[in-house]
């Protein structure tokens, strides 16, 4: 059976890295993994998708994830959450950052930041989390490590061994980055515990 | 070949860009070269890292091209990037190295945008493989992006021919499970001894190589009967489908039970295999992105492929819209949220284009663009940019605009430092021939920004880490025969502005090279500016030069107030600058200390 990751949110949040770890896991696991973004323009400050799908038993097919059909989000930005909550399954689980990323088109007159975006997130049925990842990051001071935070919280709801999770973060991240980042994936899992 | 049991300690996660260059390194390859573009720029990058083979980013795809057939025809294995549109720009070698074939084996990989996700355009350079008379490879996965090009390199040198490798966005920048192997080291091909007959292209000896590519063409075909590039892969035969490359993968994620013919080479075509898969399956659908390249040549076999519609040809698929073009039920969109405000993409906090679109909006400037980050100067609110063609056409459009407008006509073209390397100097050398008047501006960034930042002839670094000689713009344009040549600092927004007044203003034509590094390239300037919220007469400038840094807040007042995120400035200043009642506080001045 497949399992199907949306992570979205804003060029320069370390989105990549973190669909890069996550995938090195499932290798490491010795399960099947496709995982697809664009790079580019797109990535200029505008919203980034990165989708991860994986199978522990069977082949995967398409490196995006059907229309609809993501299992869990992992939102780094409330707003880019909402704006992908239709890709997500009806009881899909989504794990949202709180800390909001104000687009520059609210300086637009026709625009503005919608103040009711994690009650929109619930209101649309999926069972929501919200991690304040950017404010554990910086507590552990290195505000880079915003997404190992959710990294460590999406670990509680998959079954990939701890072991392969710690070599994959191994194997992406700088060595001198480790550290702080297994403390924040840490921080992540308790969050969840405490959920 | 994508699905079967894999051995675990030789398995890498790749994407299909670092793929690619595997898979060429495996085959030996000497010779690498290209030009950066969106999906393909990781190529090169990740062919470097493997070693043992020479890399250059070439000034452009055509320099690219034609460095390699050299390297081929002096006998080693060639590797040439680009994305779609860069086989534009190299199609005029790529059609005559189709007659003189090769020595070492040479593959050309053409990276296509469906949906243009970071492009002009959207073309299907499938059509190329079939114009041109070159075979064409479209690889599925990662798996198959290393496969497919180590299989192109055998195919270039048993055919005597370039061989296309097409991946898609969704290939390049898609990560897959690949099993790999080791390098083979594959000799110097032949003799570096003239063969004129074969690489001189006259009239008298093209038409002899015509014919041997007709022969080619029809052996080439037989091959395509009988390759395991292409397989069929029977299930429910009451559902036929045709496809290739990542559209067979969304149709086997949507149809899993339907049976399958598999094209890995999609050109030439199997045309007994067709009829034959066909004959077995009741509908039967072609699923391709683009153009119906291969349903009309199918159709042109006198096979029944079901018609889909052509709405479908617009943009990439995806599992959904494959459902809904062969189901005919409606196709899948998500449930938008209207209200949502759009995130584009956007130049970067302390960019320095920006002090450029500012003077130019300003100006009032009618201005002539091309591609690269800077395109994103046409957004609001900076709105200064009114072109984008193709690399190099700015320069050329404002020559064109100021012939038939006149010297007072405000016309600025724009293009950046790399690109003018690629195609901005001919264009250059145009208007200093024919008596022109323009202003062209070289947005100097020191750096291929969009695609990630690699170097190029400006820069004087090379992409194997040897220094290479460094292209002086200002003597450049001065051994052109442009006389009035400046340097400016972007982050300097008056003399910028007077700047361009000035070479607006002169019946000659000039050059204004804008030069400050891209702010991505090095660490912040300095802190952020304070803002001084008595002096403040929220009046927007600040807002209105559309740094990401800046956001106008509602605190009630009677306007918002501009706010700094101070983890996404860099300190340039530029708001700082256009603060008609120095509100925003420089940190020197804030501390009492020091000049601005």
């Amino acid at each position: 059976m497949v399992t199907n990751v949306l992570l979205t949110g804003v060029g320069g949040q370390g989105i990549i890295t973190a669909s890069t770890v996550l995938s090195q896991a499932c290798r490491i696991a010795g399960w099947e993994v496709k995982k697809s973004e664009v790079h580019g323009m797109s990535q200029r400050g505008g919203s980034v998708n990165s989708y991860v799908r994986f199978s522990a038993d069977g082949p995967v097919a398409s490196p995006l994830i059907p229309e609809g059909a993501a299992d869990i989000m992992l939102a780094f930005e409330p707003l880019e959450g909402l704006r992908q909550i239709g890709e997500c399954t009806p009881d899909a689980r989504v794990l949202v950052e709180e800390r909001r990323i104000v687009p520059v088109t609210v300086n637009l007159p026709e625009f503005s930041y919608p103040d009711n975006v994690l009650e929109r997130l619930q209101a649309s049925g999926r069972r929501v989390t919200v991690i304040p990842a950017m404010a554990t990051a910086v507590d552990l001071g290195e505000s880079r490590a915003a997404n190992t935070v959710m990294l460590g919280a999406l670990a509680t709801l998959l079954e990939l061994p701890e072991s392969a999770w710690d070599e994959a973060l191994r194997a992406v991240l700088r060595p001198k980055a480790v550290e702080v980042n297994l403390q924040a994936f840490e921080r992540g899992h308790e969050m969840m515990a405490e959920a | 070949m994508a699905d079967t049991a894999r051995d675990l300690s030789r398995t890498l996660l790749l994407s299909g860009n670092e793929a690619i260059a595997r898979g060429a390194w495996e085959a030996g390859v000497r010779f690498g070269s290209g030009y950066p573009g969106t999906p393909s720029s990781e190529i090169l990058p990740a062919l470097k890292e493997l070693g043992h083979a020479y890399v250059e980013w070439s000034v452009n795809e055509k320099v690219a091209l034609e460095a390699a057939a050299g390297a081929s025809i002096a006998g080693a294995r060639c590797l040439v990037t680009m994305k779609h549109v860069g086989l534009n720009v190299a199609a005029d070698p790529l059609f005559t190295l189709s007659y003189t074939g090769v020595a070492g084996g040479l593959v050309i990989i053409s990276a296509d945008d469906p949906s243009m996700h970071s492009s002009q355009n959207e073309q299907d350079n499938r059509n190329y493989a079939r114009a041109a008379k070159v075979p064409m490879l479209e690889p599925a996965d990662s798996q198959e992006a290393r496969d497919l090009t180590m299989r192109a390199f055998a195919l270039s040198e048993q055919f005597d021919v370039p061989v296309i490798v097409r991946p898609v966005t969704r290939i390049c920048h898609s990560d897959g499970l690949v099993e790999v192997g080791e390098r083979v080291e594959v000799e110097l091909r032949a003799e570096l001894q003239p063969n004129t007959r074969k690489y001189v292209m006259i009239p008298a000896w093209a038409r002899e190589r015509r014919v041997a590519m007709a022969e080619r063409t029809a052996e080439l075909v037989a091959l395509a009967e009988a390759t395991d590039l292409n397989r069929e892969e029977m299930g429910d035969r009451s559902l036929g489908i045709i496809a290739s490359g990542v559209a067979w993968q969304y149709a086997r994620e949507a149809f899993p039970e339907a049976s399958f013919l598999k094209l890995g080479l999609v050109w030439p075509l199997p045309p007994e295999r067709i009829r034959r898969f066909a004959a077995q399956v009741e509908r039967l659908f072609v699923v391709e992105e683009l153009d119906p390249f291969l349903t009309e040549q199918i159709l042109a076999m006198g096979v029944a492929v079901e018609a889909v519609d052509e709405r479908f040809g617009l943009g990439e698929l995806t599992p959904g819209r494959v459902r809904a073009m062969i189901s005919g039920e409606p196709a899948p969109r998500a449930a938008a949220d209207e209200d949502l405000p759009p995130r584009p993409p956007t130049l970067c906090a302390g960019c320095p284009h920006r002090g450029v679109f500012d003077a130019l909006r300003t100006i009032k400037a009618y201005v002539t663009g091309d591609i690269g980050c800077y395109t994103l100067g046409t957004l609001p609110p900076l709105q200064a940019l009114h072109t984008c063609l193709c690399m190099g056409a700015g320069v050329s459009q404002a020559h064109g605009m100021q012939k038939v407008r006149g010297h007072e006509a405000p016309v600025v073209a724009v293009i950046g430092d790399s690109t003018f390397t690629h195609s901005g100097i001919t264009a250059l050398v145009n208007i200093a021939y024919n008596a022109g008047v323009s202003t062209v501006v070289i947005l100097d960034n020191r750096t291929t920004a969009m695609t990630g930042g690699q170097v190029h002839p400006g820069v004087g670094e090379t992409l194997s880490g040897m220094p290479g000689r460094e292209l002086d713009f200002e003597a450049l344009a001065r051994a052109i025969g442009i006389d009035d040549v400046c340097v400016v600092d972007p982050y300097d927004m008056a003399a910028t502005e007077q700047a361009l007044r000035a070479a607006m203003a002169s019946p000659e034509p000039s050059v204004v090279i804008a030069r400050r590094e891209c702010a991505l390239m090095v660490p912040a300037h300095g802190p952020a500016p304070a803002l001084e919220e008595d002096l403040c007469i929220r009046c927007g400038k600040c807002i209105r030069i559309g740094c990401p840094a800046l956001s106008a807040f509602d605190d009630g007042g009677r306007r918002p107030i501009p706010r700094i995120d101070e983890a996404l400035c860099t300190g340039c200043t530029m708001c700082a600058q256009v603060c008609p009642v120095s509100a925003l506080k420089l940190p020197t001045e804030a501390e009492g200390g020091g000049d601005a």
